[in-house]
């Protein structure tokens, strides 16, 4: 047993740098901005998914097996192992799952205007099932879990076939409804 | 069989473009700062000797990776800016596989009184004849444009 | 199968940035794990290294990088990686080294250095999501707590204060920890309802820190482990279980393929009644929520209930089920697969009554330590006793 003061384990070893260290020059580093990019490939679900985007319209693939809906659409579903079997059309409206209020970027800056962001399950798609998206004609204090949402699409001219076709989802009713 | 699905429109995206943009700044570590801050200040190679195996582990570091000992403070030497080719190539084409101007020779050399040895741009012309074993010197940058990183060796040029 | 024991642990200090390299840290935590366990690199048979996403350290395939300071060379060696949950499944990879009987003694070292990647760690986050789908939205990694958090708070009216809880007692248990980077023996509930909002509900005092640092345990095969400690804590289940990358089709509320992982990991240690049988944990708690959610997915506890047993006091360090009495990811620091320091050495140092000042009384004789990763669907579970 040990005596109830030490500090375990003992004498951990580790130096600290700090910012000054660094733009004072205290220590040596070297700097690396690495130059690589990349071409996914989209394969056939979300080639066709970004394809309707561009319509103006969401799809999702059928699996006869389980009988689930998905949404976002893949060739196979991973619960059956099984390929999927069909295209259906899905609806613009749905529900919030679940949303975050955000003020900070995607470096963790701060920003003045805070992003609301969640995941909505949309009609027509299985229970639960969904995509994530930004909210917009909403407030603070008015967006709420279960709260009924609608898409705001693009105009066509400015579709490129991507996610940010829709611009956001906003209250189905106007205020929201009540929480 | 779904998977052979054809696309309902061979102009629709079949590719998405993107990076994986971020940047990184390394800290040349415990030892690596002690070995780089000499390079930059006084223009000198630091080595360090293990207790244990007596290797002389070039460029300096913390431990002996064979024998898993720290390098205690004595066992820090100076060595020579200078040594011999082990290996070496003529690139003729640059990290992003565009031709360079005239071919660079990259070597891998021995540091003289150590057991290692340093990745290096070659100062030659372009040659049929074997470089290896060939007697080198570092050329280091002028000691106020020197930063303490690799940077500062501008080359390995032949002794004369 | 053989019955694998713990016979040493190391542990750096934790810090946002070192000046160590990855290579000097692994160097640091394995050297003082040798030295407890009272052996040299040639005992050892083999070595996991467990490391998280290459994009933080910024050197690709880091493993290799690594091995040389995780006494790797010249050795069989192997990196294991699921991103969070790497802390706990790299010594599970350690202990099947063992159990398999292919080596007698395994030393596991586990490094993270995520001060190098700027303007910030979460850069490298930004490259875990989905690139058509996810990506095109700018997400920022917090987000993704941040939902799964208002979906937990939701389903049971859970209170922001109830949540915070947590992170003042892993802040304050951080206090006995000479490797922890922000321990706060002051801390109140109003500080952390105070901080900063990042993204809502998440506050900056919910989040645990980036940091740098690397951890080491060895591992050695029943048969053999008398000759170096005559009180050995073994090993006696492990776990994991990962759910579906379709993130967007689950429900968040409960951490089901941590349950999973826990139900494999409890069925392997003859463990009937979790809440009755274990005496203490250390839940992964990257996030002050994770741990409440975690104790549920961990089956110590009801769904919804984690929260209330934790404003009674039960999960206090003197509590009747401790949770993260090392201070946790919240108070030590969180560089990911180095929290192995926190989830499974503090296991081995509680178990064997070597945890000093951060010791749990009366006697405890079986803990689980967790770990989460990946989009919010990988479970890692370790189940470890004294002998």
């Amino acid at each position: 047993m040990t005596g109830n003061d030490e500090m375990v384990p003992k004498d951990p070893r580790g130096t600290h740098v700090g910012n000054k260290d660094i733009y004072g020059r205290k220590i040596t580093y070297s700097w690396w901005e690495p130059e690589v990019q990349y071409n996914w490939a989209l394969g056939p679900a979300m080639s066709r998914f970004l394809e309707e985007l561009k319509k103006g319209s969401i799809v999702g693939r059928k699996c006869r097996k389980c009988r689930r809906i998905l949404v976002p659409p893949r060739m196979f579903c991973e619960r059956c192992y099984n390929p999927t079997d069909e295209w259906v059309k899905i609806e613009d409206t749905g529900t919030i799952e679940t949303f975050s209020i955000s003020y900070i970027d995607s470096d963790a800056r701060k920003i003045k205007d805070p992003i609301f962001i969640g995941v909505i399950s949309l009609d027509g798609a299985s229970p639960k099932h969904g995509i994530m998206h930004y909210f917009g004609e909403v407030k603070a204090d008015e967006i709420h879990i279960g709260m009924r949402v609608k898409a705001v699409w693009k105009h066509v001219s400015e579709r490129t076939g991507a996610i940010t076709d829709i611009k956001y989802f906003k209250p189905l009713k106007k205020g929201g409804g009540k929480k | 069989m779904t998977f052979l699905e054809k696309q309902t429109d061979p102009t629709s995206p079949m590719h998405w473009r993107g990076d994986m943009q971020a940047d990184y700044l390394y800290p040349n570590g415990w030892a690596g700062d002690r070995f780089f801050k000499n390079l930059r200040d006084k223009g000198t190679f630091l080595a360090t000797r293990c207790p244990k195996c007596s290797k002389v582990l070039f460029p300096a570091r913390l431990y002996c990776e064979d024998c898993f000992v720290e390098i205690p403070e004595n066992n820090w030497i100076e060595v020579p800016t200078s040594g011999i080719v082990r290996l070496y190539t003529f690139a003729k084409l640059d990290a992003h596989w565009e031709p360079l101007e005239k071919p660079r020779c990259m070597a891998l050399i021995d540091i003289e009184g150590t057991d290692g040895s340093i990745l290096g741009v070659l100062d030659v012309e372009e040659t049929d004849e074997d470089l290896t074993g060939l007697p080198v010197e570092a050329l280091l940058r002028p000691v106020k444009e020197r930063e303490g990183t690799m940077k500062d060796i501008v080359c390995f040029k032949p002794s004369v | 199968m053989k019955d694998v024991a713990v016979i040493g642990a190391g542990m750096t200090v934790f810090r946002r940035r070192m000046l160590e390299t990855g290579k000097e840290l692994s160097f640091l935590a394995t050297k003082m794990a040798m030295e407890e366990a009272g052996i040299e690199k040639k005992d050892i048979d083999m070595v996991v290294m467990g490391s998280a996403p290459d994009a933080f350290d910024g050197i690709h395939m880091k493993g290799e990088n690594l091995s040389d300071g995780a006494a790797g060379t010249g050795k069989p060696y192997v990196r294991v990686f699921n991103g969070g949950g790497t802390g706990v499944f790299a010594p599970i990879a350690g202990w099947w080294h063992v159990a398999s009987g292919a080596a007698d003694i395994a030393l596991v070292v586990c490094e993270e250095k995520m001060g190098s990647c700027y303007p910030h760690p979460q850069t490298a986050f930004r490259h875990i999501w989905d690139p058509i789908l996810d990506r095109p939205l700018n997400p920022n990694l917090v987000w993704l707590f941040a939902m799964e958090m208002n979906r937990y708070m939701s389903v049971y009216n859970i209170k922001k204060e109830d949540i915070a809880r947590v992170a003042v007692k892993n802040k304050r248990n951080a206090v006995g920890h000479p490797c922890a980077q922000i321990p706060d023996e002051k801390i109140t509930i109003e500080d952390v309802l105070n901080s900063e909002v990042m993204a809502w509900p998440v506050q900056r005092l919910d989040i645990s820190p980036p940091s740098d640092g690397a951890s080491a345990l060895i591992f050695c095969s029943a048969d053999k482990v008398r000759q170096f400690t005559d009180d050995p804590v073994f090993v006696s289940g492990v776990g994991w279980n990962i759910d579906s990358t379709m993130w967007t089709n689950r429900d968040l509320y409960f951490p089901q393929y941590v349950a999973n992982a826990a139900k494999m990991a409890y069925k392997m240690a003859h463990i009937n009644n979790p809440r009755k049988e274990i005496d203490f944990a250390e839940p992964y708690d990257p996030f002050d929520y994770k741990e409440l959610h975690h104790m549920e997915g961990l089956l110590l506890c009801k769904k919804g209930e984690a929260p209330i047993l934790t404003r009674e006091g039960v999960t206090e360090r003197d509590g009747d089920m401790p949770m993260c009495p090392s201070g946790g990811l919240m108070g030590v620091g969180n560089p990911i697969a180095a929290t192995m320091g926190q989830k499974v050495c503090e296991l081995y140092w509680q178990l064997a009554g070597k945890a000093g000042k951060r010791q749990i009384p009366g006697d405890p004789r079986i803990g689980v330590g967790q770990a989460w990763g990946d989009i919010m669907q990988m479970g890692t579970v370790i189940v470890m006793r004294r002998g």
